[in-house]
């Protein structure tokens, strides 16, 4: 699957240029528009949280390493990465000539810096969790740096590439303090412009880039929040980009002159999961029953319109770690002899909590859950609530947890499986704070996934993560439905601009055809 | 004159002060915690707990309600808990948005409405007045998610005539203004019709046809003057809704107001931007109000303020 997802992201990317290789240099000049269906929440790179923020702030600041779309870990402003025999130091060789935007070098005491300031629990940073193995840092001249653990953490390197570790200026943070937040200095093809929140953030081409210098002249990112307004934005010509496109929109637009739509598959699965220590769902026939009850095949291709792809894994392709598994075949009958099997010959009732309007179509999928769990005399009473009551729901102990099922998607934002199986599945995440919330505990899956994030072999780490997704999947503890895709409207003049399984649109390269 | 406005401004301050206390109280209510969302999903018990004591949530609320009281009054609406942006740098922004899509609206509104309820009232149960009151029906009930896309497909993507959504322009605020008054104007024409209506059917209005007096006359000079009073009162109530902030539209034009920055706020449990918000919009309808009374005045001689 992984080869087949590098097909369909270079056919992207190769669609997005438009040109043959040899051919005329992009146009320079112009200001890319992009409609999001959200602002940034804020503007410094340790402190957001999502995903809207991060593609902005992925144009502005840089990481120490690059997670391509193909999922291949490259040198961005770290040339070069070692680590000792026992996996408890990581050296970092640092690119020279390097300059944040205000002129402040960057070097290894830059590094140190934010690196620390990430590690200090004051700034309160919401991606500390991915390099908290990290004891110390050195900074042992200006283009090297070390990380020192106490234990190997081999998920390191590629949490490095996250952008919740990215470099900004020492300069500006220490100067500018708490309102750092609204104007980033960072090291990227673009420096920050404007930020009229709610309305737009606007980047500008940094000409002293020390990598290959950007074509557009300026990115400016506008919120239009109605799905319908932005699909309608994107065919008047007012925007050059739409994400986010609604599905059912997908066929129309392909019929429009002038607009071409992507669809590209995203690191985020969408998963109902089953509180496993509470009557009826702490019985592992009833969870297999439900997985096969459930269409994901007809849910993906009415309500999705084509635009997900069913899980055969808890984790999608696209992240190191992946491997084929299993999948529950849509298959009324056996769900019936499986719920006859666990005691329940005439079915059951049970209440289902899902979010609306957080992930693609989640109150539709939710409803068409309801209607195929009816047919094996599964009756589930549909709830819901806005996201911030919902986490808070869903974050109680297990000693106070009232939630069945719920349906929540997880995006393997660092491409390693550690992120998305070490996370959900390990019981040591049960809330609060963890996010295991449906209390799941295997104690053999946990060894499995204690041994993968301290085993630096990268084989041996694969073949511990497929013995753990076999064992997560035959137990069950989630209905396993699909994985999302991002649907993007680009217009015809737009080039070298593609969505990645990030959920982040790339436009470092982009141009804008006459 | 100048007395009572100056008494109407004075008791500004209780009304704001009771808003400020409900607020304050009810977005505490709600479920959710600021610190988690703030924190994201993937956020550890000690970060969460290291927000709410940034924050100042870990404090007793009677605590919390002072310290903000004493920020208020020095003009401190505190710092959005998401962005870190100052509240009234926030506010600074959208409430001009906001008026300028609130005066457009009403001035829509009432250019479209007025003169439809008057010919309504004029020609009462006649193939016009039938029809202007299906067109008030139909802006009515349409609602504005669907009538604002459809000004987007007709006037800017299909003619090419106007930019669908954003500002920057004035013509950036046209399909906005139509799209949010239609629905004031359709209320407009509709008490204009109802009013017109009674005041047609007075005795004075009689005696002034019955002496010759242009009809023209008749109806500008002596009966709408006298129909105004309602029909105040409901624009000044159409005013002050749109000056709350039009969600919807600003939604389906992307229009930064305030309406939808108090519902991002309110999604993102961002209590200063919530409380900030709500206090100007409460002020801007105690501000509406006093303006509509001041305006019966003008429309009523007999009207007068001590």
């Amino acid at each position: 699957m992984r080869p087949l997802l590098t097909l369909l992201v270079s056919l992207s990317l190769l669609s997005g240029f438009g040109f043959a290789a040899g051919a005329a240099p992009a146009p320079r000049g112009g200001t890319l528009i992009i409609a999001d269906g959200v602002d940034a929440t804020t503007l410094d790179g340790h402190l957001y949280t999502d995903s809207p923020t991060a593609e902005r702030m992925d144009h502005i600041c840089e990481t120490l390493f690059d997670m391509t779309p193909e999922g291949r870990l490259e040198p961005r402003l770290a040339v070069s990465s070692s680590f000792s025999a026992d996996g408890k130091r990581l050296t970092l060789k640092l690119r020279s000539g390097v300059k944040f935007h205000d002129g402040t070098p960057f070097d290894s005491k830059a590094v140190k810096f934010n690196l620390d300031r990430i590690l200090d629990r004051e700034t309160r940073a919401p991606w500390r969790s991915l390099i908290d193995r990290v004891t110390e840092v050195v900074s042992l001249d200006p283009s090297t740096v070390v990380l020192l653990m106490n234990t190997p953490f081999s998920p390191l390197l590629v949490h490095l590439s996250h952008t919740g570790t990215c470099m900004q200026s020492p300069t500006a943070i220490q100067t500018k303090g708490v309102d750092y937040a609204r104007s980033p200095v960072g090291t990227g093809p673009f420096k920050f412009k404007e930020w009229v929140r709610g309305d737009r953030v606007v980047v500008a081409r940094h000409d002293d880039y020390w990598g290959e210098k950007a074509n557009l002249d300026e990115i400016q990112w506008k919120v239009i929040p109605d799905d319908g307004a932005r699909v309608l934005a994107v065919e008047a010509g007012s925007v050059h980009i739409a994400k986010r496109v609604p599905p059912r929109e997908i066929e129309r637009l392909r019929g429009v002159r002038g607009l071409r739509v992507e669809i590209v598959p995203s690191l985020r699965t969408i998963y109902v999961a089953f509180n496993v220590t509470k009557p009826p769902f702490n019985n592992k026939k009833v969870r297999q029953a439900m997985n096969y009850a459930i269409n994901k095949e007809a849910i993906v291709k009415a309500i999705l319109a084509g635009a997900g792809r069913v899980s055969d894994a808890p984790i999608v392709p696209a992240v190191f770690g992946y491997s084929k598994t299993m999948t529950y075949e849509y298959d009324l009958d056996r769900a019936r002899a499986l719920l006859r099997e666990a005691g329940f010959p005439t079915g059951l009732k049970a209440v289902f909590h899902h979010p609306t309007g957080r992930y693609i179509r989640d109150a539709e999928v939710a409803a068409a859950i309801q209607g195929l769990a009816r047919r094996i005399g599964v009756e589930l009473e549909l709830q819901t609530m806005d996201f911030a009551s919902y986490i808070a729901f869903l974050n109680k102990p297990v000693t106070e947890s009232t939630v069945q099922m719920y349906m929540l998607g997880w995006g393997t934002v660092t491409s390693d499986a550690d992120y998305g199986l070490y996370s959900l599945f390990h019981s040591i995440n049960w809330p609060p704070p963890g996010f295991n919330r449906g209390f799941y505990k295997n104690a053999t899956t946990d060894s499995l996934l204690d041994r993968a994030r301290t085993t630096l072999d990268p084989d041996e780490r694969k073949r511990l993560y497929a013995q753990a997704m076999g064992i997560i999947m035959d137990d069950a503890p989630w209905i396993f439905l699909y994985s999302e895709s991002q649907v993007t409207a680009y217009r015809g003049e737009v080039g070298a601009v593609f969505m990645s399984p990030q959920e982040r649109l790339v436009a470092g390269k982009g141009f804008l055809r006459r | 004159m100048w007395a009572y406005i100056a008494k109407r401004l004075i008791l500004t301050v209780p009304v704001l002060l009771g808003v400020s206390f409900v607020v304050f109280a009810i977005v505490r209510v709600l479920p959710g915690d600021p610190a988690q969302v703030l924190a994201g999903e993937a956020a550890t018990k000690e970060l969460i707990e290291g927000l709410r004591r940034d924050l100042g949530l870990d404090r007793p609320l009677l605590v919390q309600y002072v310290d903000f009281l004493g920020s208020l009054l020095r003009g401190d609406l505190g710092r959005s808990i998401r962005s870190k942006i100052p509240v009234t740098s926030e506010l600074a922004i959208r409430v001009p948005n906001t008026m300028i899509l609130a005066l457009a609206g009403i001035t829509v509104a009432t250019l479209v409405g007025l003169p439809a309820g008057i010919i309504s009232a004029v020609k009462p149960y006649s193939l016009i007045d039938t029809g202007v009151m299906l067109l008030a029906l139909a802006g009515l009930s349409m609602p504005v998610f669907w009538s604002g896309l459809m000004l987007i497909l007709v006037f800017a993507v299909l003619l090419g005539w106007l930019p669908a959504v954003g500002t920057g322009t004035p013509a950036h605020i046209v399909l906005p203004a139509i799209a949010v008054g239609m629905t004031s104007a359709a209320i407009i024409a509709r008490m204009t019709r109802s009013s017109m209506l009674e005041v047609l059917r007075s005795d004075y209005i009689r005696t002034a046809r019955a002496k010759g007096v242009a009809e023209r006359v008749v109806i500008n000079r002596h009966a709408l003057r006298n129909a105004l009073i309602p029909v105040i009162t409901v624009i000044g109530l159409q005013t002050g809704t749109l000056l709350s902030g039009a969600v919807l539209t600003e939604s389906v034009f992307a229009w930064p107001g305030v309406g939808r920055l108090m519902v991002e706020g309110i999604l993102a449990r961002d209590y200063p931007l919530v409380q900030g918000a709500v206090l100007v919009v409460a002020l801007s309808f105690v501000l509406v109000n006093l303006v509509v009374d001041l305006l019966y005045a003008l429309a009523d001689p007999r009207i007068r303020y001590e």
